[in-house]
């Protein structure tokens, strides 16, 4: 990597006696889309607040294009910032919006003029200029705010969940519409989100942030088939952790136990000992009863609920002989119902294995399903802890 | 439907409170257009001649002066000093915020009587001779609660994140306050500085013990009273009514236009309610 656009130098914050982040070192590449993704809480707002020049971090350093900017205020900064509710002056029209932060600086009135025209043609709002923010739908307000951040040409732009007030329909039009303005001003983007799937639609690289510290960075595609934690295996691919024994460590393969089941995978370079066996819902295949009754390696469970998905069925299944469940998601055309005993068994290329201690048998609670509990208020998110 | 006819004992008593509540003020209004000085029925006819009475009187014209100058000094005085306070004391996380507020609200509860006399011997402690310098510093203690308040109230209502955003925008802290915060919230501030203005404008039971020898209307209506009943304080009354009745219109349309202008989307909270301070001045 050439010289980085934002080094993060060993960040930590604490308000009051909670610590939100644990030393977190990160460098951002020039013109990257770099996505700081974890659950409600995790830090990674206040890690983007910090870069805005928001909050002073506890200790560490911020340095953009090589300069140590950790104590010059927001408004000193090159950074932009893209806020989670859209906040449009309400008593300024959507053209002196946008000439805002030009105005501040003093530009000339025709420079603004054209910058203004440039930055709402980027986002597709070229007439908009005489608008007031409440004639705008949720969608135009949030590209009106990201027209006015960019008309600075921030050396960072920055996004807090951009796209979390927004309904799913419109958020999908503007993951395309980010992705383009993306292409198009080759700006240096950092993205704060919760949801793992925008997250992996967007990034060009992840950094995935459990309890303020930095679990994994990397690609979506890294991350998501060779995850560094079991906290990033469940929580960006929603995957099942199952505890294993690796009883032969073979070149390409290996041969595991699970509960009083062996089965050989295709797996590279494991050592004999405890693990946790990492499997991808869509790697879990789910078949009647009587069919896995012949092979020995299936385990046997109980189907606990479906879901169709238009694609195949989502399950839930209760493994008969662990105190656990597995999700699966199939591709058949019919369904198995719920109380009906199944068998349950994997493809065998599609596994990850990550390190367990011995006693651990049960994988950390797996994070609730952050859709639900997200609120629009970021404080709240903050406090949380 | 009987359920949701009213009773006509309803509509009957209604119409007492408000003929109780009017009926006052507009026999004042009305005796004060007599052309005669009697101030009983019969009426006998209409005239002005009270007004030009008023209006030639230069101890009353003096008195409406001193009014307006305390009225006019307190009201920019409390705005300038309250918009700080409220707008400081919105913007700061400090654990002393909770209390301070209360501080600065709380002399809301004092009698006027209890103010005059605390003013009056710590102007004579410090040896200060009264003055309508003394009257305006009376009032501002009087009236800044009021506006301390109703500039609290907006100022909270207002989101912190656009302030954010402008600051991130490049904005110092002094620019924020110009281009954001105040273009939101004046149309308040000029309301509640109306009210401030009226409140001091119509105050007598403090005014009366730090005026010295100067007077103000409200204390050369009340001294008038005493020697003999003069019809021309009907007119005077009169004029003091329609005057800060007007400056409460002004004041509550103000206040409403600015309410709804600066209401975006995403922005719905309650509006604003001005209620409180504003039964004080009747």
């Amino acid at each position: 990597m050439s010289e980085p656009r934002v080094r993060l130098e060993g960040i930590s914050h604490r308000f009051g006696s909670e610590t939100v982040l644990r030393d977190v070192s990160l460098d951002i590449a020039p013109h990257e889309l770099l996505t700081l993704l974890g659950p409600s809480g995790c830090g990674k707002t206040t890690l983007l607040r910090i870069v805005a020049g928001f909050e002073r971090p506890t200790e560490g350093r911020v340095l953009i294009d090589g300069e140590d900017v950790t104590a010059l205020p927001a408004n000193r900064r090159p950074t932009n910032l893209v806020f989670q509710r859209p906040t449009l002056f309400p008593h300024l029209d959507v053209y002196s919006n946008v000439a805002f932060g030009l105005q501040v600086a003093r530009v000339s009135r025709a420079e603004q003029r054209e910058r203004v025209a440039e930055a709402l043609a980027l986002v597709r709002l070229e007439g908009y200029e005489k608008r007031r923010s409440h004639e705008l739908s949720g969608g135009q307000m949030q590209r009106i705010a990201l027209a006015r951040a960019l008309v600075k040409r921030p050396a960072v732009l920055l996004l807090d969940e951009p796209l979390s007030a927004l309904d799913m329909k419109i958020r999908l039009e503007m993951e395309v519409e980010l992705r383009r303005v993306h292409r198009e001003t080759g700006a240096t983007f950092v993205y704060v989100t919760h949801d793992q799937r925008e997250a992996m639609a967007l990034s060009d690289r992840l950094v995935v942030i459990d309890r303020g510290r930095v679990e994994q960075v990397g690609t979506p595609t890294d991350v998501y088939s060779c995850p560094a934690s079991v906290f990033t295996a469940q929580f960006v691919g929603n995957a099942n952790v199952l505890p294993v024994e690796v009883l032969e460590a073979g070149e390409r393969d290996a041969l595991l136990r699970l509960g009083s089941h062996t089965r050989r995978i295709e797996y590279r370079d494991s050592e004999p000992g405890p693990a946790w066996l990492v499997l991808r819902p869509e790697a879990v295949r789910v078949s009647g009863a009587a069919a896995g009754n012949g092979t020995a390696e299936s385990l046997r469970g109980v189907v606990r609920d479906v879901a169709y998905r238009g694609t195949g069925f989502s399950y839930r299944i209760e493994l008969s002989e662990f105190e656990t469940h597995v999700k699966a998601e199939t591709r058949a055309v019919a369904g198995h119902e719920v109380d009906q005993h199944v068998s349950v068994d994997w493809d065998a290329d599609a596994c990850w294995l990550l390190p367990r201690d011995e006693q651990e048998t049960v994988p950390p609670a797996p994070t609730p399903d952050e859709a639900a509990d997200e609120g629009p208020n970021r404080l709240k998110e903050e406090t949380k802890g | 439907m009987t359920g949701t006819r009213r009773s006509p004992a309803t509509g009957a008593f209604t119409i007492a409170g408000l003929v109780f509540l009017w009926a006052p003020l507009l026999l004042v209004a009305l005796f004060s257009f007599h052309s005669t000085g009697s101030l009983t029925f019969p009426f006998e006819g209409f005239s002005t001649r009270w007004y030009d009475e008023v209006f030639s009187n230069e101890v009353i014209s003096t008195a409406a002066k001193n009014s307006l100058i305390v009225a006019t000094s307190t009201a920019l005085i409390t705005v300038l000093l309250g918009t700080l306070a409220a707008y400081g004391l919105t913007r700061t996380s400090s654990r002393l915020r909770g209390p301070l507020s209360l501080l600065f609200f709380l002399p809301i509860t004092l009698p006027g009587l209890f103010i005059g006399i605390a003013l009056l011997v710590a102007f004579s402690r410090v040896e200060w001779s009264l003055s309508l310098v003394t009257v305006t510093i009376a009032h501002l203690v009087y009236v800044f609660p009021f506006f301390f308040l109703v500039a609290r109230a907006a100022l909270e209502r207002l989101d912190p994140a656009l302030e954010e955003t402008a600051a991130d925008l490049g904005a110092g802290r002094w620019t924020v306050f110009r281009r954001v915060t105040l273009p939101q919230v004046w149309p308040v501030l000029v309301g509640a500085a109306g009210l401030a203005f009226a409140l001091s404008f119509d105050e007598f039971v403090i005014t009366f013990f730090v005026i010295g020898p100067d007077s103000t209307l409200p204390l050369y209506i009340w001294s008038g009273l005493r020697r003999t009943i003069d019809p021309s304080i009907n007119a005077i009354s009169t004029l003091l009514l329609a005057f800060t009745m007007l400056l409460f219109v002004v004041t509550f349309l103000l206040t409403t236009w600015g309410e709804r202008r600066r209401r975006g989307r995403g922005l719905t909270e309650d509006p604003l309610v001005l209620t409180g301070p504003a039964e004080g001045t009747t």
